[in-house]
């Protein structure tokens, strides 16, 4: 016997029916591998996707709009468009394509004409011009393929650069991708004003409220841009993910009630099974409560083999998942996976606890001259 | 002084052809260390008489005194905590808990207790002639040798009264007179029983008899 008496008993009465006891507790553990699993792979999805399209949703690109007649953003128009963004960052882009090349290797790239590049990119190599006067700068991919290190010299439209700094690759998805870009200054691109005005914020928020004003005050009385921002875009597929995470943990929960169910059953037949005994206890002086306290702690028990079970059945599901899919580390060891895992662990053992409530408090309160006739 | 008194006890229950009289004012004194054998026929309300005295039941009517307190009108908690400490039951059939060992059955009733009494459920186990079955389960027993367990049962938390309904009942005839001779042994301790039965032998053990006929001692 030990200090917890209910539980000494609860767990020899469990050993009695060990079939049906493991049976109930098996449910349990599929109830919150369900619950934990899921939970855990939406999740990894939602990371997932929200690492892919990382700053998207806070970019706004301005256009001039072909459709009325403009080809180019001028300079009025970019101190309207920094008036009318409060948040963030405005960068002016000049935007043409052509070959670069650099000794006998070539490749087609994006050319930019931009002032401030080091207000939007990072550097992998070299540093990012405050006033971006003279020199090139080079996108991870073009830098890749011609092999092209801080330095170097590079001709672009027949024209050399020196190479100043070698940007990072950037995996997220971007209407205006710097791999496979080459950044000049301003002058060294030819055209009338600019082809794109990119609006850079903190926050999705920022940048659905940069775009609106935008749209407020430069088209106030004729459509001169088009404005993109997809902050819009991705609340809605954030939104997506929330509801598709909700919709797996309710299966799991689903699946979770089951069980709970089954422990209510098992519960129940131990009861009648056990009425006359309960009687016993009952009469030789066993208080009520202790009756009460010792159904719970099968309950308990119940619930939390099955919860642990579920817990190493999950992570060893979870483990599968990232060693067969390209799902990375990172997104794998998120710290809401271990809140999913916690709180899968802890309805598992809430589910038992409720589910024996019933069946405790219905032997605890039966009298026992009723229970010992039978 | 009276170990436990009932004073125009009735007991009334709702059957199908309307309220059934188990127990028609009944008044019963049973003394310090005496043993009071319940006889009469089925029906005539033995189990009730032993269940109201082992305030298993309240009666409708009447008084119960347990030495000299009044317990009639004590909530279901308080009830239990008398039960546990003055009183002990001795059943038909056992009614011993298969999981557990002679010893702990002994000790069953103070299991819950902060400090259940093993050392006495071994000292009583030895008394009842069973000191080398600790350790055996139920079903490892004969059934006198369940009887006796269930006797020392009774007895773990020293009770005033030990009740037994037909404790030969389920047992041949040598068994049950050595069931007799440990019931009778309680007595010489200060304890009271009451053994309601249908078994006369048991009535030669006891100092009194009492009839119940038609829920009214005759």
């Amino acid at each position: 016997m030990t200090r917890l008496p209910a539980l000494f008993v609860a767990r020899r009465n469990l050993s009695r029916n060990r079939l049906r006891s493991a049976l109930a507790a098996l449910g349990i553990l599929v109830g919150v591998v369900a619950i934990a699993s899921l939970g855990i792979f939406g999740n990894v999805l939602a990371v997932g996707a929200s690492d892919a399209l990382g700053d998207i949703g806070t970019q706004v690109i301005v256009s001039p709009n072909a459709d009325a007649g403009y080809q180019s953003i001028d300079d009025a128009t970019v101190t309207e468009i920094e008036r009318a963004t409060d948040a963030g960052t405005v960068v002016p882009l000049k935007t043409d394509g052509g070959l670069v090349t650099r000794g006998s290797n070539s490749a087609a790239a994006t050319i930019y004409g931009i002032e401030n590049p080091a207000s939007v990119y990072t550097a992998a190599d070299g540093r990012l011009p405050e006033r971006h006067r003279q020199g090139a700068i080079v996108g991870a991919e073009v830098a890749e393929t011609l092999e092209v290190r801080v330095g170097d010299s590079i001709t672009v439209a027949g024209e050399d650069h020196r190479v100043l700094a070698v940007l990072e690759p950037v995996e997220a998805f971007s209407p205006v991708s710097p791999d496979d870009a080459v950044m000049l200054p301003e002058s060294d691109v030819g055209g009338e004003g600019y082809q794109q005005v990119l609006v850079r914020t903190e926050t999705g928020a920022e940048a659905t409220a940069s775009a609106t004003a935008i749209q407020t005050t430069v088209n106030a009385r004729e459509e001169r841009v088009d404005v993109f921002e997809l902050s819009s875009i991705v609340n809605e597929i954030d939104e997506f993910f929330s509801l598709l995470s909700g919709f797996l943990i309710g299966l799991g929960g689903i699946s979770l009630f089951v069980a709970g169910v089954s422990i209510l059953n098992v519960m129940l037949m131990s009861t009648v099974e056990r009425r006359q005994e309960i009687g016993v206890l009952r009469a030789v002086g066993v208080p009520r409560r202790a009756v009460l306290r010792t159904m719970l702690f099968e309950a308990a028990l119940l619930g939390i083999v099955g919860a642990l079970g579920g817990i190493v059945v999950t992570v060893g599901l979870v483990a599968v998942l990232y060693a067969v899919t390209p799902v990375e580390l990172g997104m794998v060891l998120d710290p809401r996976n271990g809140l999913y895992l916690l709180g899968a662990f802890a309805f598992g053992i809430l589910i038992s606890v409720a589910s024996g409530l019933y069946p405790a408090w219905k032997a605890a309160n039966e009298r026992p001259v009723d229970a010992l006739r039978s | 002084m009276a170990a436990i008194e009932l004073a125009g006890v009735t007991r009334r229950y709702d059957a199908a052809g309307g309220p059934v009289v188990a127990l028609d004012a009944v008044s019963l004194s049973v003394e310090e260390g005496a043993f009071v054998a319940v006889m009469g026929p089925s029906g005539s309300g033995k189990s009730t008489l032993l269940n109201v005295v082992g305030l298993l039941d309240a009666p409708d009517e009447g008084r119960i005194l347990v030495g000299d307190e009044d317990v009639t009108d004590t909530d279901v908690g308080e009830r239990t905590r008398i039960r546990k400490e003055t009183v002990g039951f001795v059943f038909q059939d056992f009614h011993l808990i298969p999981t557990l060992s002679a010893a702990e059955n002994v000790a069953v009733p103070t299991i819950f207790d902060a400090d259940p009494k093993r050392d006495r459920a071994a000292d009583l186990l030895g008394r009842v002639g069973l000191g080398d079955r600790l350790g055996h389960t139920p079903n490892e027993l004969s059934g006198g040798q369940k009887q006796r367990v269930a006797i020392a049962r009774s007895l773990i938390n020293r009770p005033s009264i030990v009740l037994a309904d037909e404790p030969t009942g389920n047992l041949d005839r040598d068994t049950g007179e050595r069931i007799l001779d440990t019931l009778t042994g309680v007595t010489d301790r200060g304890v009271s029983v009451v053994a309601v039965t249908h078994d006369p032998a048991v009535a030669a053990y006891a100092d009194r008899t009492v009839e119940l006929e038609d829920g009214a001692i005759a």
